[in-house]
Order: structure tokens, then C-alpha cells, then sequence
């Protein structure tokens, strides 16, 4: 799992079918000090997360097969929870 | 997923059978810099890599792609893949807080 900050979204209209209805947010991984600490990369976000928080993200694609219900999905990333405190 | 700009296209003439239906891009990874618009022609320093597109993703395109096993997750046979674009970008927002977190 990679703790990360928001720092974007992206809209696309053709792609994968799973995709459909997604909201796809751009991160930045961030280290334990909250600074920048590579490059950046895109997730789904079904909880909703704001603009700069800090989220921390899976990227075990066989468990956002199963939240999209759909095994056919090549997707992996996904926000998982807001971090309010480290 | 990542963000990357197709910068060219590979023919095969012998493939996989399984590779029928698409093609395969060539993808410039998009970092930070690229992502701010601060180096407008998208070649990044990172490696250029090769991924399957069934989407019909064009030169210039900014793509969402996938790398690893997940990739051939669309197929249901196994194939050797191990990167696919799987959205093409009408329009993105990137903007970094200006000092730090």
C-alpha cells in the first residue's frame, strides 16, 4: 500500500468497461515527512478524496476486481482511506 | 494506472495469436514535470516502453496505462502482456501543492 496526496483527476471517456462511472484521481506518493516521493500516478477513488489529502492506496489489482465486480478488470490502484494523522 | 503519451506504434508481422484485435504503442511515462506542463512536448527521461492498445489510441494521445501481471487481465486466455492502455484522457488536472504538502 502507497500513502500518497492528491493532486489531480483525469476525465476519459473510452476506456476499459470497468472503468465506466470511476472517478480516477492523479496522486503523488508521498514519504513520512509528507514530501514528494516519486512519480505520480493514477487511481480510482470511490470514497471521494479532496483535492491535497492524503490517502493511502492499494495496489492490489485482484481486490479491485472484486470492488468493481469485474475479473476482467486490468485496473489496480485504488484509494483505500484518508489519512488523518501520521 | 499511469499517465503516458503515445509516441509511436509497433507493426508485427509474426505475433501471438492471442494479439489479434489490437496493436502495440510505444509510451513515454508522463512524470511530474510533464504532467505541469513544464516540458510541452511530453518525452520524459523515463523508459519508453511498448503496451497493448485496443482502444485506438493515436500519436499524441494521452493514455492511462496498466504494467504488470494485471494486464492481461482483460483476456480470458493467457497472454504474454504485461502493459495495456486502458483509457485514453479527454482532459486532465495536475497541480501540486506550490510548497511542499
Amino acid at each position: 500500500m502507497i500513502l500518497a496526496r492528491i493532486d489531480g483527476h483525469v476525465v476519459t471517456s473510452i476506456g476499459h468497461p470497468s472503468l465506466k462511472a470511476q472517478k480516477i484521481v492523479l496522486c503523488t506518493p508521498i514519504n513520512e515527512h509528507g514530501a514528494d516521493a516519486g512519480a505520480p500516478f493514477a487511481a480510482l477513488d470511490p470514497i471521494g478524496a479532496g483535492q491535497h489529502t492524503r490517502v493511502f492506496i492499494t495496489t492490489d489489482g485482484s481486490w479491485t476486481q472484486n470492488t468493481l465486480h469485474d475479473v476482467t478488470s486490468p485496473i489496480r490502484n485504488q484509494v483505500l482511506g484518508l489519512v488523518d494523522a501520521r | 494506472m499511469k499517465v503516458g503519451k503515445v509516441i509511436g506504434n509497433i507493426t508485427l508481422s509474426h505475433a501471438d495469436s492471442g494479439f489479434r484485435g489490437g496493436r502495440f504503442i510505444v509510451v513515454a511515462p508522463q512524470g511530474a514535470k510533464e504532467l505541469s506542463g513544464k516540458n510541452p512536448d511530453g518525452y520524459s527521461d523515463a523508459w519508453t516502453l511498448v503496451a497493448y492498445d485496443n482502444l485506438g489510441a493515436g500519436a499524441g494521445d494521452d493514455i492511462l496505462y496498466v504494467e504488470g501481471a494485471e494486464a492481461m487481465q482483460p483476456f480470458d486466455y493467457r497472454t504474454p502482456l504485461d502493459a495495456i492502455s486502458v483509457a485514453l484522457i479527454d482532459t486532465f488536472r495536475y497541480e501540486p501543492p506550490k510548497s511542499g504538502a
